[in-house]
């Protein structure tokens, strides 16, 4: 795949409901996740179930189609902000769903992707917006991290064309 | 009911009113406009112990750059205000939830009966009342002297207010049922305070439509004699069973097998785990259903069931 992409953002809660704060580092750690973030701190919403969270990406192309109501599945177009979807990165110009199973560069740090994003009733309710279908298949990626560092935003995202040999669900890895 | 973000509010100003209660005004470090409320709303403060407490926001919804709550130290209570009033000073950071309302003010003439720090929620209702011309009154009852509570009050209804004392040289008694004989059963009827206030509000309005009287309780109803016992939960969806000990909720037995659910005061009070059902007899034991829900609806953090129930998940 040739592609290059942008890390455009970084934002981490530091435990359920609580609000993203935006980064202009981040330490990611390999096997962890970003530190002071909720899942880095067995804080999250859904800490208490094993996943691959640690590290969550969001296309800014999804929230662009929100903002214009593409698809129209709701009255009006839909302004999720960087700080509002939750997700750790916010990144343009990487194909996200494509990277189920495949590692990929952020900067200094290596990525795996691991799963598909889902939609959740949950963020629904916390932002009182209408996103649970608008995201639907565009939710982002869940990450392993593979080689942790320092990321910014600013930094490239590039692929390696390496499948991961993590389990793409469910188990973490030991 | 529905989950809420979580905020670190800066703590702009304290102030301390007398009689113990404390009036804070918190402001969004980095956004101008905090989430909008309407009278009547709440939001959690989230103590540093993990406990979460509800406080009525008392200032004005047309002024979002900042919330003010009033909180009342209560030597005797389970602790939270203490532990409010310590992390409440300015300069500090408090973790606030955005505001929920289960006391909505609803369109036409009202009598808003509060007791002490139970005036909380009705002064930014008596403040839109006022404002839209509504007829209102607004009945406060206070045991100290030192109360900041009336003159909040007056500010915001004038003399619509009327004080009722329990001691002092002016000392006089609220009869409720006296009170409420003279109003009319299309007049909406709010109350917020102690038990003996909201029941004997309960009492006198006994015959009036359930629409009409409103309660905001925050304090989950303590039945001592009320003895736990085992229950099983089905999930509608996939069949299958959990067993509930009689020492442990149905929030926490569903949480440990992977149910992510909602929740916030974890007493019944607050509404974040409220969960649909469809077939078993439901004990509840919360403070914040209607009646007419409790037929297919639960709070899992606190109500029960005889012998087993099936959730809606």
């Amino acid at each position: 795949m040739a592609w290059r992409g942008t890390l455009l953002s970084i934002h981490i809660a530091p435990a359920a409901s609580y609000e993203m704060e935006e980064l202009a580092e981040a330490e990611l750690v390999a096997r962890r996740g970003i530190v002071g973030d909720r899942y880095y701190l067995g804080t999250g919403t859904y800490s208490p179930k094993p996943d691959a969270r640690e590290v969550t990406l969001i296309e800014e192309e999804a929230l662009d189609a929100l903002a214009w109501n593409d698809p129209p599945m709701q009255d009006a177009p839909i302004a999720l902000a960087r700080d509002e979807h939750r997700r750790n990165l916010t990144v343009r110009g990487v194909p996200l769903n494509h990277l189920v199973g495949w590692r990929f560069r952020v900067g200094e740090c290596v990525l795996a992707g691991a799963r598909l994003n889902f939609p959740c009733r949950y963020l629904e309710e916390l932002l009182g917006k209408p996103v649970f279908l608008p995201l639907y298949n565009r939710s982002g990626l869940n990450c392993w991290i593979e080689t942790g560092g320092i990321i910014r935003p600013g930094d490239v995202i590039e692929p390696m064309g390496e499948r991961t040999t993590k389990p793409n669900r469910a188990a973490r890895p030991s | 009911m529905t989950a809420r973000i979580v905020m670190k509010l800066e703590v702009v100003e304290r102030i301390d009113l007398g009689d113990g209660v404390a009036r804070a005004t918190l402001r969004h470090p980095r956004r101008p406009a905090l989430p909008a409320w309407t009278p009547g709303a709440h939001v959690d403060l989230r103590l540093p112990d993990g406990k979460v407490r509800q406080y009525s926001l008392i200032g004005d919804p047309d002024d979002l750059t900042t919330y003010t709550i009033a909180v009342k130290r209560d030597e005797t209570g389970r602790g939270g205000s203490r532990l409010a009033h310590q992390i409440l000073r300015e300069g500090a950071i408090a973790h606030v939830s955005a505001p929920r309302n289960n006391f909505p003010l609803v369109p036409g003439r009202a009598v808003l009966i509060a007791g002490g720090i139970g005036a909380t929620p009705l002064i930014a209702m008596a403040r839109a009342l006022a404002r839209r011309g509504e007829d209102f009154a607004f009945h406060l009852c206070v045991r100290s002297e030192d109360s900041p509570f009336p003159t909040l009050v007056e500010a915001v209804c004038g003399d619509r207010l009327s004080v009722y004392r329990s001691s002092g040289a002016d000392a006089r008694r609220l009869d409720v049922a006296a009170l409420l004989t003279g109003v009319p059963d299309d007049v909406h009827v709010y109350c917020c305070g102690p038990e003996r206030l909201t029941v004997a509000v309960a009492e006198a309005a006994a015959g009036r439509s359930e629409e009409h009287v409103h309660f905001e309780v925050f304090a989950a109803t303590s039945d001592e004699n009320y003895k736990p016992e085992p229950f099983d939960v089905t999930i509608a969806s996939t069949g299958q069973t959990y067993r509930v000990p009689a020492d442990r909720s149905a929030l926490d037995v569903l949480r440990e097998q992977g149910f992510a659910l909602p929740s916030s005061c974890e007493l019944g009070v607050c509404g974040s785990c409220e969960c649909g059902y469809v077939d078993g007899i439901v004990v509840h034991r919360d403070v914040v259903l209607k009646p007419s829900t409790r037929q297919h609806r639960m709070m899992l953090c606190v109500s029960r069931a005889r012998v087993g129930v099936t959730l809606d998940l």
